[in-house]
């Protein structure tokens, strides 16, 4: 499972390492439970991918877990979705 | 800043771009009252009870950001009032630099003993046997504690068997290391000014954005846009702030694209700073000072001023990095206007001091920076930039982490002397400066170098930063490993630095 986390100045601004901290702890978290699978959850962060240069609103931050682009990401919806996805 | 109270960190920031995108496009500033329609759209309220007060008070931020004062909620003010006096390319910082925005301060009494739904109305009861005033009774669904009577003593709290107790602190004055937040008549937050040293915690911890700094950016960007000799200096707890994928090369780059003519590292005068404090050190205590305490922090310098009087003379005499490092670039350009970026608060007063305001022109913290930065679409990843920042030495980067000015002092004296017996203390949060401060005027600490830090874990934890703790630790120690220079003896840049 691949989670990206953007890193452009726009989504630094509004909290890109904030997310990127706790799903790294998340990490950690999953690794101590056994009712989640463990492997293969990759943590990479992105340059600027442009959605927010053609964006009429605001859209930052941006994550992208796997194929999904989640706009507007929080720490919460993220988390929630990796979860989600590694439960046995 | 707590980068998980996610909400009010982000209209904080916006609030900062904005400011920023106006200045860089030149927009009329009479257009104010339509930003907060940027910051807050649509019709319904996201984060308080009404979308007008969340309005309200975004106008106020923004007012504070462009260096205006708060407006006393019972006078028809215009959101412009004051507008043609900051509407200036240079300085035009006036006191106080916390403001509490009284309308989004939510009142929270300042300390109680709750009785929460946690209780099960027990037939043991044993928080009424340990009441000293017999203030706990026990009522239809739980226990009762009589507000009048209760001395806020605690031993209910600890007796219950189901955690039922709860105490509770108003956290902006809980928090404050001086006990400068009282309450104004309607039971809102009040700084007293006079105890104040403006640290910012209580501006991290409100959990309801209630209290905010005053800005320089608006005036910085119309100085970048109209002169020269533009230069930032900035504090050694930069690295890892801006984004994991900027380097601190891209970053220095990123800061000369906004209009600066140069940009050098803080730590270059954490390195004279240290040198300058080692000699004293050595030279002046035992025999001239019972101790001596660092001067790097301004907030803990002013706390001493204000609470211990008598031992203010044990600070050292020595500048701090940040006016070291300007006083390196005046000498090379006397025309120089230099900013100071960093993750402090205080510094913005500081740089008002009669022997600071000729050589620190503005202040601005790393999250004003960013928004700049955002206001500019400047990608700091995108940065080709292959130069390497050699300004300073290892223990000069260690400035940003609590504990590194002291090793940086005790290191560089040991040089100077190696027989010399050197023992240090640090404090790393403003309670505990006061209280290592009582400690020393009791003469606990004599022949020691106190480093006080008013911020818990140094600088790195400052107001005005934009990344966790760790990561910002982590960033500032490799930093630190690649440095040339071990310690600020080897620094060539100083070399023929005149020290005091």
């Amino acid at each position: 499972m691949k989670v990206k986390v953007c890193m452009g100045s726009h989504c630094t601004l509004l909290g890109a390492m904030n997310i990127l901290d706790q799903v790294e702890d998340l990490k950690n978290l999953i690794s101590e439970d056994d009712n989640y699978n463990d492997e293969e959850l990759e943590i990479d962060v992105l340059k600027c991918p442009g959605y927010c240069k053609n964006a009429k609103d605001n859209i930052s931050p941006v994550v992208i877990i796997d194929d999904e682009v989640v706009f507007n990401a929080t720490s919460q919806i993220v988390m929630e979705k990796i979860m989600k996805k590694k439960r046995k | 800043m707590k980068e998980t109270y996610v909400d009010l960190v982000n209209i904080r920031r916006k609030v900062f771009a904005e400011i920023a995108r106006i200045a860089y496009n030149e927009i009329d500033l009479n257009e104010l009252e339509r930003i907060p329609y940027n910051i807050v759209p649509g019709e319904v309220a996201k984060y308080r009870e009404n979308i007008f007060r969340e309005r309200a008070i975004v106008e106020e931020r923004l007012r504070l950001t462009l260096g205006l004062n708060a407006r006393n909620l019972g006078e028809f003010t215009k959101v412009t009032d004051g507008i043609e006096s900051i509407n200036v390319d240079e300085i035009r910082f006036v006191p106080p630099l916390v403001n509490v925005i009284t309308f989004a301060c939510e009142a929270c009494p300042v300390r109680a003993f709750l009785v929460t739904d946690n209780c099960r109305k027990c037939l043991a009861h044993p928080c009424t046997n340990v009441c000293p005033v017999n203030a706990i009774s026990i009522g239809k669904d739980r226990a009762i504690i009589d507000k009048e009577k209760c001395i806020k003593c605690g031993k209910c709290k600890e007796s219950c068997p189901y955690s039922a107790i709860v105490e509770y602190h108003r956290p902006c004055a809980q928090v404050c290391g001086v006990n400068a937040i009282e309450n104004d008549e309607l039971g809102r937050a009040k700084i007293n000014e006079e105890k104040c040293v403006s640290c910012g915690r209580c501006i991290t911890q409100c959990p309801f954005g209630a209290i905010a700094d005053k800005s320089q950016i608006y005036q910085l960007i119309k100085a970048l846009k109209s002169k020269d000799h533009m230069y930032a200096i900035i504090a050694p707890s930069f690295v890892g702030q801006f984004g994991v994928l900027a380097s601190p090369a891209q970053v220095f780059e990123g800061i000369k694209q906004l209009g600066f003519k140069d940009v050098v590292e803080v730590s270059l005068g954490a390195d004279i700073t240290t040198l300058n404090e080692a000699k004293e050190f050595l030279e002046k205590v035992p025999n001239e000072y019972p101790f001596m305490g660092t001067s790097c922090c301004n907030s803990w310098t002013m706390m001493v001023q204000k609470m211990f009087p008598d031992q203010y003379k044990y600070i050292s005499d020595s500048a701090s990095p940040m006016v070291e490092t300007a006083k390196y670039i005046k000498k090379k350009d006397p025309d120089a206007i230099i900013t100071f970026i960093g993750p402090c608060i205080s510094k913005k007063l500081e740089a008002l001091r009669e022997d600071v305001k000729d050589y620190v022109h503005f202040v601005i913290t790393f999250e004003e920076l960013m928004g700049m930065f955002v206001a500019k679409d400047i990608e700091l990843s995108e940065i080709v930039v292959d130069e390497e920042i050699q300004d300073a030495s290892n223990l000069g980067r260690g400035f940003a982490v609590a504990g590194g000015v002291a090793e940086a002092v005790k290191q560089t004296a040991l040089k100077l002397e190696p027989t010399r017996k050197i023992e240090v203390e640090s404090a790393s949060n403003l309670h505990d400066c006061v209280k290592l401060m009582r400690i020393a005027k009791a003469g606990k600490k004599n022949g020691y170098l106190l480093e006080g830090m008013a911020c818990p874990n140094g600088c790195v934890a400052g107001p005005g930063t934009l990344a966790s703790l760790d990561r910002v630790k982590k960033a500032v120690n490799e930093f630190k490993s690649k440095s040339a220079y071990t310690t600020p003896l080897e620094n060539e840049k100083i070399g023929d630095h005149p020290i005091e």
